[in-house]
């Protein structure tokens, strides 16, 4: 049990590295004063769908994921702050210009995930990809095995032509920890 | 120097205010709870002592800098916070929910 939180915790760091904010940039007062004595009493909610969000405890520590849908106040099941989220399970390989477009369609290839996690369990990041998964992935797919199988079938295509266009290139690469 | 003693009269200021938010206000000390705070968009300033662990200060930091809250990095450590808090255990970090009476969140993130 140790050994599991201490790996969270090295993940943490690592992804605190990785998001490209550095801390020298964060301590110094001006930066954070600017928005803070501007605007008062706003605080903005950033646990929104389409967050980019890495996933910090379970099987798919490491992976990145996006907020599809989030229950703030819970449900009567989970009555914790959690979300719904569609992660990537298999990043896809490293395309080079030398491959056959056969091996390079193959390389592109995304495995997903569809999830409910604690808001606990999630670093939030300062990235967004704005794939429109709320159709596919609803409220009731988590409930049936075939319908989560049809859901993260349908969430890899939308990922796959998403990664095929070149866009969004940090949600596609795999988290080095 | 003119700098020196200005700090010291505003460490003494935010100390006021930090008593005052503890009488009249609504706050949350410890790490996991100022999580809470910035996630659910409560929290309303940050506090973080200047020896809490460079883990944890990133990690709020990020959230804050997510959430568009002010970070104020205490001159102190975290006894020295517990005891502005006026409390007998150590605190590293505390999220301001409800100033009550104080303006400490209109006038710290401007002073320094």
């Amino acid at each position: 049990m140790g050994l599991k939180s201490e790996r969270s915790v090295f993940l943490i760091f690592k992804i605190s590295k990785l998001l490209c904010y550095s801390p020298e940039t964060l301590t110094t007062n001006t930066s954070t004063e600017g928005e803070g004595e501007s605007e008062g009493a706003k605080m903005v909610k950033f646990l929104k769908p389409n967050k980019a969000v890495i996933v910090l405890q379970g099987r798919y520590a490491g992976r990145k994921a996006v907020i599809v849908r989030s229950f703030d106040d819970g449900t009567r099941d989970r009555p914790y702050g959690h979300c719904l989220v569609a992660g990537i399970k298999k990043y896809p390989s490293k395309v080079i210009r030398k491959d056959s477009t056969k091996k390079a369609a193959r390389k592109s290839r995304v495995k997903c995930f569809v999830k409910l996690v604690n808001y606990r369990h999630l670093m939030p990041t300062r990235y967004t990809l704005d794939v429109d998964l709320k159709d596919v992935v609803s409220g009731d797919c988590l409930q049936s095995k075939d319908k989560k199988v049809s859901a993260a079938r349908e969430t890899k295509k939308r990922f796959e032509e998403r990664f095929k266009t070149g866009k969004n290139k940090w949600f596609f690469t795999k988290l080095r920890f | 120097m003119v700098a020196g003693k200005k700090t010291k009269k505003t460490h003494e200021s935010i100390n006021n205010r930090l008593a005052l938010v503890m009488k009249s206000g609504k706050f949350t000390l410890g790490h996991k709870t100022v999580l809470k705070s910035l996630r659910s968009s409560k929290g309303k300033l940050i506090i973080i002592s200047n020896n809490c662990p460079p883990l944890c200060k990133s990690e709020i930091e990020y959230y804050a800098m997510l959430a568009k809250v002010g970070v104020h990095h205490y001159n102190g450590n975290n006894v020295d916070l517990g005891t502005a808090c006026g409390k007998y255990f150590r605190v590293s970090c505390l999220s301001i929910i409800d100033p009550g009476d104080s303006d400490i969140i209109k006038s710290i993130p401007g002073d320094q």
